[in-house]
């Protein structure tokens, strides 16, 4: 198709980007420090400030390469063709994993070592938690130890790492030779990995997240990460192809269609997410127990109870009823401006989930926090600008990709 | 069409319903559609065998206004299930649900989803309906033979005569021009449109025959009958059975039912005779309470005695100035009623009393008297000891009070046994005055409790009632058993004028009580303490038993009761102090 050779330019990562990632790797590092350095100068408990915000921006990262992790399998399962196009860019996305991992190598340090009492507070002996009063993250301490925490992070890591590998070489072998038994291939695994991504991301959820209160448990936590990060990634699927669009690429294999279809996605995780949050609050509230109620008793109090307030509005109302419309949807602007909102309702989200933890919220709290997630994202940004740079934005070879550029959305 | 073609000569010209076209393909058709659509028909349809992606663009159709039918139902919903349940729960019958506010937003929030969800697919249903036009029981495209495949493979495009642009030749001539297998003109369906005089006839009769049984059993209602009653299950009536208290020939006592076999417990009864689960020997009952039986019967024998007690006491009700001690008035009151049920019973024949305590009767009366004799003083010191801290002026009156009573048996022995009531009658009434002091007299039923354990007393079970003691108990009573417990200190934080505080078990009259007794108070409650029988088994029940001894023990214990290697420990605390 001679088509294809005269659109070879427009699969390619923008020429202004080309070997922008090292810059904005050395921008994401400093930024990350200058944030050690806000918390520092302000004399609060710096050490333990500073991890809370250093895990919430990580998962903040990593959340939207499980949650590409997930649609990728997801559209291998269902033997999706709507988003042949755009596969490669979660792809993409998804392969920040492995980089992502080296990230988490300072926490993983802390708490083999014993030093992560700032961050978890089961990282110590069961005598001190015992003298403590905290009898219950005492009894914890056979699953929440050093050890096994590193076990189970590394376990997560390296076959999420190996998953997103081999999909995403497969996907780049198929745009050599065009061998539809590649995505029969993946077609075939894609079942299994699926239950085993439900399992390990709620396993790393538990260690990463939920451990931070020793105490409290939900076993709908995992899910709640998984209904935030899938709205986050979807948002960020929308904002990031169109603006490749507009550089200029992509024009003619990503369409309207294929951002009302994700834009529909982002809508659906709205309410999945609402209605996975409410329903673990809900259930806490109702049933009045002390150790699970404290979880939410510390996010009503010391200034963060404007944020778990304002998350009713900024996770639910405004984009389920503004996004309701696919007038809306369909338009450009609006969809972008909602993938936007997306990006922030996602950061705030993983905000009140570690942040309370770290402290009061305080005005050096929050200017270290968002420098911190500014950073985070300049080095997320940076791993997908090194993937992305040789390779083309489209899987040309997809035997689904005639599907996916001719399908349309029926407006009723 | 040739076939058709004779009939608008006919004088009864069938309607026409304009045009069909038949294709023998989806893209045919579409573009077919897209031509009657851009030459402006909007009453314009298509018929295919499986959904056509595209197809509603091609046909010009609008936008649909479901979704705004659907958004403001939900809305409706919405608002409708939050308001009922703020309004009722809040408002209009609040009542308590797990110790919830009446208005508790986020309980109310799945039934919100839930009624929101609800309207929306309802009101999608039959919105659905409306705009589909539906039901529809026949079509005019139905009297085309043809029009048959379009559940198989063929494509039919139909333009409506009731365009308000239609025009028979040009609609033609349009859409021959789009290559179609076949172009018919849709005529009204000829067959007769009336139901077949059979089914609406069968239907009325069904109608009117279901009147009938309604109408026998409204008259049957209304009217009287000397017949025996219908019995239209006859072996529900009359089931062969013997009912209770009914004569039966086959047993040589001709009762029906059987007495218990001796011995023996019926099935789930158990509870009922153990002493296990009730703290107390039934069997030994009987034994105990005969002096009580005694007592109301002696009273209600005395005939003579009666009036004595009567007359001079009837005045002092009613008219308290003509009254020589007006100080006694207020101690006295109380008496009365419980003196009248007493009066009323002496008017009976007391034979019958007799026969059921003839051998109570036949001890000597003299001890009787002096045996119930002996609480009415002993309650007469209780009152004034508890009177005393209150209140001394009543005390004194109380004394003289007590004085009078006892010249009163000085004077008519046989008027005693009537005195008991009241004097006992007036206690209640004395200790429900003052919350504070609570009579110490306050036992409860006297029976025949347990003495020993009949649980097995080990480390185990000592274990099993700390554990239980603490969860249980601990909250009114406090840990250590002193009524401290949190909800105790509470109240005084709050300062409840009406909190009744728990009694602490390491008062002597608690120590005193036998653990059936202290078993009896968890099981079945006492005063504010609710029972606890649903809580705790009757195996945690004596467990809590045994660790409320152990509390009291621990709160008596002398240094011998400390083991020999832990007493070297004490002392050097003592030493300390």
């Amino acid at each position: 198709m001679t088509s294809q050779q005269i659109d070879s330019e427009s699969i390619r990562l923008p020429q202004a980007w080309q070997g922008k990632a090292w810059l904005l790797l050395a921008v994401g590092l400093a930024l990350v420090l200058a944030s050690g350095f806000v918390f520092m100068v302000s004399g609060l408990e710096v050490r333990k400030i500073f991890w809370h915000s250093y895990l919430a921006n990580f998962m903040y990262c990593m959340t939207f390469g499980i949650a590409a992790m997930f649609f990728v399998l997801i559209s291998f399962l269902t033997r999706a063709g709507w988003n042949a196009s755009i596969r490669r860019w979660a792809e993409i996305i998804s392969m920040t994993i492995p980089w992502m991992g080296l990230l988490f190598i300072p926490i993983l340090g802390l708490v083999i070592t014993g030093q992560g009492l700032s961050l978890y507070e089961w990282n110590t002996t069961p005598q001190a938690l015992v003298e403590n009063h905290q009898p219950v993250v005492a009894e914890k301490v056979i699953y929440l130890n050093g050890t096994a925490f590193a076990i189970r992070a590394v376990i997560c890591l390296v076959a999420w790492s190996a998953i997103v590998s081999y999909y995403y070489s497969l996907s780049r072998r198929e745009d050599e030779t065009g061998d539809v038994n590649l995505a029969i291939k993946r077609q075939l695994y894609s079942g299994p990995l699926v239950m085993f991504f439900a399992l390990s991301v709620s396993m790393a959820s538990f260690d990463w997240i939920m451990s931070l209160d020793g105490d409290w448990y939900s076993t709908a936590f995992g899910v709640y990460i998984f209904s935030g990060s899938m709205f986050g990634f979807f948002g960020l699927m929308i904002a990031s192809l169109m603006t490749l669009q507009s550089h200029g690429k992509l024009n003619k294999y990503v369409n309207v269609e294929h951002f009302h279809d994700l834009s529909k996605f982002q809508f659906g995780f709205t309410m999945f997410w609402s209605y996975i949050a409410f329903s673990q609050m809900m259930l806490i509230w109702y049933a009045n127990i002390p150790e699970e109620t404290a979880w939410f008793k510390n996010r009503l109090v010391n200034g963060w109870e404007y944020l778990s307030y304002a998350s009713i509005p900024i996770h639910f109302v405004i984009p389920f009823l503004g996004m309701m419309s696919h007038h809306v949807r369909r338009h450009r602007w609006g969809a972008f401006f909602f993938a936007c909102w997306a990006l922030v309702a996602h950061w705030l989200d993983i905000t009140f989930m570690v942040m309370p933890n770290a402290g009061p919220v305080s005005a050096p709290l929050v200017i270290g926090h968002v420098l911190c997630g500014f950073g985070m994202f300049s080095i997320f940004c940076a791993m997908i600008l090194q993937r992305a740079a040789d390779v083309p934005l489209v899987a040309l070879k997809d035997p689904r990709l005639p599907e996916g550029l001719s399908y349309a959305n029926p407006i009723l | 069409m040739s076939a058709h073609k004779p009939q608008p000569v006919a004088p009864a010209k069938p309607k026409c319903f304009g045009w069909l076209a038949e294709f023998d393909n989806e893209h045919d058709l579409m573009t077919a559609a897209r031509k009657v659509r851009d030459s402006g028909y909007t009453k314009t349809d298509a018929y295919t065998p499986f959904a056509v992606h595209g197809i509603d663009e091609a046909l010009g159709i609008k936008p649909t206004i479901l979704p705004f039918i659907v958004l403001s139902f939900a809305f409706c919903g919405l608002f409708l299930a939050i308001g009922f349940q703020c309004w009722s729960n809040g408002y209009d019958y609040k009542y308590i649900i797990s110790g919830k506010p009446f208005l508790s937003i986020p309980a109310f929030i799945p039934v919100t989803f839930e009624t929101t969800v609800l309207f929306s697919t309802v009101s999608t249903f039959f919105a659905m309906w409306l705009l589909n036009r539906l039901p529809t029981y026949s079509n005019p495209l139905f009297a085309n033979p043809k029009f048959d495949r379009v559940t198989q493979d063929r494509f039919f495009l139909h333009v409506d005569s009731r365009d308000k642009y239609y025009n028979r030749e040009s609609v033609r001539e349009l859409l021959s021009s789009t290559n179609p297998l076949s172009l018919e003109e849709v005529i009204e369906d000829s067959t007769p449109d009336k139901l077949p005089t059979v089914v609406w006839m069968g239907v009325a009769t069904l109608i009117v025959g279901s009147l009938v049984p309604l109408t026998i059993v409204a008259n049957m209602r209304a009217g009287k009958s000397e017949l025996p009653r219908w019995h239209v299950f006859f072996d529900m009536d009359f089931q062969p059975k013997k009912k209770a208290q009914s004569i039966s020939t086959l047993f040589t006592d001709n009762r029906s039912n059987r007495p218990q076999v001796e011995g023996t417990i019926a099935r789930g009864q158990l509870v009922e005779q153990d002493p296990y689960y009730l703290g107390f020997d039934p069997s030994k009952q009987s034994s105990i309470e005969i002096p009580s039986a005694v007592k109301l019967v002696s009273a209600q024998d005395d005939p003579k005695a009666d009036p004595k007690v009567e007359s001079p006491k009837a005045p002092k009700l009613e008219g308290p100035v003509e009254d020589t001690k007006p100080a006694a008035e207020s101690t006295e009151k109380p008496e009365a009623p419980s003196k009248e049920p007493v009066k009323v019973d002496k008017e009976k024949p007391a034979g019958k009393k007799k026969d059921t305590s003839k051998k109570a009767k036949a001890e000597p009366k003299g001890d009787d008297v002096k045996t119930a004799d002996k609480p009415v003083e002993v309650k007469a010191d209780g009152k004034k000891t508890v009177a005393e801290e209150k209140n001394p002026t009543a005390t004194e009156e109380k004394k003289a009070d007590a004085k009078k009573a006892d010249a009163k048996k000085a004077d008519a022995k046989k008027e005693e046994p009537a005195k008991d009531a009241p004097a006992s009658s007036t206690k209640p009434a004395d200790k429900a005055a003052p919350p504070t002091a609570v009579a110490p007299a306050a036992a409860g039923p006297n029976l025949p409790w347990l003495t020993d354990f009949p649980a097995e007393v080990s480390e185990e079970m000592l274990a099993l009632g700390k554990a239980k003691f603490e969860i249980t108990c601990s909250v009114c009573h406090g840990y250590a058993g002193a009524g401290d417990g949190l909800v105790h200190r509470r109240a005084e934080q709050l300062q409840q004028g009406y909190w009744l505080p728990p009694t602490s078990l390491h008062e002597q009259r608690i120590q005193d009580q036998a653990v059936g007794n202290l078993f009896y108070t968890i099981s079945n409650g006492k005063g504010k303490m609710a029972s606890y029988a649903a809580v705790l088994t009757p195996k945690e029940r004596w467990a809590i038993v045994m660790y409320v001894r152990a509390l009291q023990r621990s709160r008596n214990a002398k240094i011998e009761d400390v083991p020999v290697d832990q007493r070297a420990k004490l002392e050097e605390v003592k030493k300390a102090d």
